[in-house]
């Protein structure tokens, strides 16, 4: 056996460990609060899904498709813009930055609103699902296209060969690994966007038995279904890791979080070329696709909407006091997330065995759309403040740990010698080499998470708090104020991908100090 | 033959990296390109391959542009980096280069390249798993494979250890003259480069003008010992002294600044 095959035994044995102690905590917390309506435990869980079969099966069946349906869309839209900003690179900037800002729309509200689109059927599931998926693709791709040394082109062309030959020799193997890393995160993306889709009206599916168990205050089954979309979504991210392995020879790269614009320069053309894009996008695809007006609201009526109506100023007040709501949830959870995340990664380098058992664990749990436990988060910590912001904070978490565990092991080991050489102490050594070597990880964690945290907060109010942007969103869909949700979907959009950038930009400030090599 | 005509090279930004610079290197011969770091020696060589247009001045291969020789696949580099890729084996980046100019896979001449270069037993390992000579002699196995009429050889010997690179020198040459390959070496090592050249040009710091232009007459084949004889010695001598009044020329300029 290969070291590498040892390596992935030994992590695979840790993980089995890890989820055996989490069962057991589990099973004798639930028995301990036993008659709290709070938690059911693994045996009640097992229970409920073999007394249920049928029902879970027909609903998990149905998830999947869609699931599967958007994660081959997603990924095919992936490619296809991929293959534009390389034939053309000077669009690559655009197709970026609009890839960004539509990843950015708030699923929750996109999910009605292609409802009245398709109408009944699985359409607005596939859609959310390809929606969650194609970015955490695309940027990847794209690094991957460019991620081999100029002097292996310089070969290509040397034997008189063009683009074509590159492609083929060359960019399309290179970037595969960086493919696979993609797909590994879409995987269970796309399970967790079909959910959304249910979340916000389906006929079939985990989501809208997801709905059903909370109305009914139902924890057996709350429970059962998020375990069951937990163990899809972690084996889907298991099974394209195992697929990986197969195909590639070498590990894939450990990519956390796609890199940042920073490498282009941004401008202001750049960005006024995109929100043009975007505008012409998004009226060209009104027209084109000839949407009745009463539902699909263009750039020139959401401005109406907001700007000039004669309840404009009510519109903007009600906009801006649900986005007040959200923010006070949103900026603490994140900023929690990040904290503890980073936090726990730096607690656990000084205890270095610790950290050998929890990085499998904490990859493992990142794959969990958190999303989807929503419900469970609510049904614990209720449905004021503390549960909503855990649930923002659990879902930046994650990824900022592994992220900031991976930049930790970063440090170069020849600095770490230097520093031994001197003697000097494990705190010196983290706070002058492993921090600072930890920081790109983190802001790619930190920038990545703005998208995800807006996701949960907005999902969260949609499903339960009553308050917020989310719940303004799903008000306005009940009462077909579609002038209201466009707006609100609009500007929830704008300033996730207005925070997005922020972190960019404070991401490139900071790397152009600790690591320049990555602005090259 | 390769003829260059005031050939010069000017980054953007203004900054020089060779001075027009006539060249002319005769068929069949081996030529060396001797001068310190970052003088624009890999400049001139890339501008020769048509990887790089120049400023100024104009290459020709045999009376046409390099692009021409490009079209047919009649020269190989191989690169200061070995840029192997990392996915194929010592004999699938070697059958690459026959890939890519579209010729046929002599599974034997490609065995036989595997043997000169000293990586019998290695044909089916990757790069990754070999050391760093290995993998320049992987890179120079490469550039041979498809028979060019040019080999742009770019420091192929950097990390090759003493002894392999003692039996390359004997063993290169050797293939050269066979297929009368016009070969254009680049390196910072006097002693290779007398070792295996007919000529060696002697470029100034940057931006690269041309300080010298020995003709070595030594006998070939040439045996390890001609580098004890004193005619070598001379050689060499003769190449450090101008490289020395490049430097010295260098710093006259920095001092007038």
């Amino acid at each position: 056996m290969t070291a590498l095959g040892v390596g992935v035994a030994r992590t695979q044995g840790a993980t089995f460990l890890g989820l055996l102690i989490a069962a057991l905590v589990w099973e004798g917390l639930a028995r301990g609060l036993d008659g709290t309506y709070l938690l059911a435990s693994p045996s009640q869980v097992v229970g409920y899904l073999i007394a249920n079969a049928g029902l879970i099966g027909r609903a998990l069946g149905a998830t999947l498709s869609n699931a599967l349906a958007g994660f081959v869309l997603g990924n095919l839209a992936a490619l296809a813009l991929a293959a534009v900003a390389l034939v053309w690179p000077a669009s690559q900037r655009i197709v970026t930055g609009v890839a960004l800002v539509i990843f950015c729309l708030p699923l929750v509200a996109t999910g009605p609103i292609l409802r009245v689109m398709f109408g009944p059927g699985d359409g607005p599931q596939i859609v959310l699902a390809a929606l969650a998926v194609y970015y955490t693709t695309l940027i990847p791709l794209l690094v991957g296209m460019r991620a081999a040394p100029a002097s292996w082109f310089d070969l290509v062309r040397s034997y008189g060969r063009g683009p074509w030959a590159a492609l083929g020799y060359i960019r399309l193997m290179a970037s595969l690994p960086y493919l696979f890393a993609g797909l590994q995160i879409a995987a269970p993306a796309a399970i967790l966007g079909a959910m959304v889709g249910e979340f916000t009206g389906a006929e079939r599916g985990l989501g809208v038995l997801t709905v059903r168990a909370m109305r009914t205050l139902d924890v057996e089954m709350t429970w059962a279904l998020a375990s069951v979309a937990t163990a899809v979504a972690v084996a889907a991210y298991l099974g394209i890791g195992a697929l990986a392995r197969a195909v590639l020879r070498d590990a894939p790269p450990m990519i956390l979080a796609p890199p940042s614009g920073a490498r282009q320069r941004s401008g202001v053309v750049g960005f006024l070329g995109v929100i043009a894009a975007i505008l012409v996008l998004w009226a060209g695809s009104i027209a084109a696709l000839n949407l009745n007006p009463f539902f699909a609201k263009g750039p020139l009526a959401v401005a109406d909407a907001v700007l000039w109506a004669e309840d404009a100023a009510q519109t903007r007040a009600s906009l801006g006091a649900a986005l007040g709501q959200t923010a006070r949830l949103l900026v603490p959870g994140y900023l929690a997330g990040l904290a503890a995340g980073a936090g726990l990664a730096i607690a656990f380098t000084l205890l270095p065995r610790v950290a050998g058992a929890a990085m499998p664990l904490a990859i493992a749990l990142r794959s969990v759309p958190i999303v989807t436990t929503a419900p469970l988060i609510v049904l614990m910590l209720g449905r004021g403040a503390s549960g909503t912001i855990t649930l923002v904070a659990v879902m930046v978490f994650f990824p900022t740990l592994v992220a900031c565990l991976h930049g930790l092991r970063q440090a170069p080991g020849q600095v770490i010698d230097v520093f031994d050489s001197y003697a000097a102490s494990a705190a010196q050594r983290l706070i002058r080499v492993q921090i600072p070597a930890m920081l790109p990880a983190f802001f790619a964690a930190a920038r990545m998470a703005v998208p995800a945290a807006v996701l949960a907060v907005t999902v969260v109010e949609w499903l339960a708090t009553g308050i917020g942007i989310g719940t303004l969103m799903a008000l306005s869909a009940s009462v077909s104020d579609y002038d209201m949700l466009w707006a609100a979907v609009v500007l929830t959009a704008a300033l996730s991908a207005l925070g997005y950038a922020g972190v960019g930009w404070i991401e490139a400030r900071v790397l152009r100090i600790y690591a320049p090599e990555q602005l090259a | 033959m390769v003829l260059c005509e005031g050939l010069a090279k000017t980054w953007k930004g203004g900054l020089a990296a060779v001075a027009p610079v006539d060249l002319a290197f005769a068929a069949g011969q081996t030529t060396a390109l001797v001068g310190p770091s970052g003088c624009g020696k890999s400049t001139i060589l890339r501008m020769i391959a048509g990887l790089e247009l120049p400023s100024a001045g104009r290459v020709t291969i045999d009376g046409a542009p390099p692009a021409e020789t490009l079209r047919v696949a009649g020269l190989s580099v191989a690169f200061q980096d070995p840029s192997l890729l990392p996915w194929r084996t010592v004999r699938g980046n070697i059958e690459l280069a026959l890939s890519l100019a579209r010729r046929p896979v002599d599974r034997a001449a490609v065995d036989q390249l595997i043997a000169l270069v000293g990586l019998d037993g290695f044909a089916d390992v990757r790069p990754a798993e070999l050391s760093g000579g290995m993998r320049q002699r992987a890179a120079i196995a490469r550039a041979l494979a498809t028979e060019p009429r040019l080999l742009l050889l770019d420091e192929p010997f950097g990390a090759v250890d003493e002894l392999t690179r003692q039996q390359l020198a004997q063993d290169l040459p050797r293939i050269w003259e066979a297929r009368g390959t016009t070969t254009l070496l680049v390196t910072h090592s006097v002693t290779e480069a007398v070792m295996l050249s007919d000529r060696v040009i002697v470029l100034s710091p940057r931006p690269a003008q041309v300080l010298a232009d020995i003709e070595i007459a030594l006998p070939r084949p040439r045996l390890p010992d001609v580098a004890r004889s004193p005619e070598f010695a001379v050689l060499v001598d003769d190449v450090f002294a101008a490289l020395s009044r490049g430097a010295a020329m260098a710093d006259r300029t920095l001092a007038a600044q």
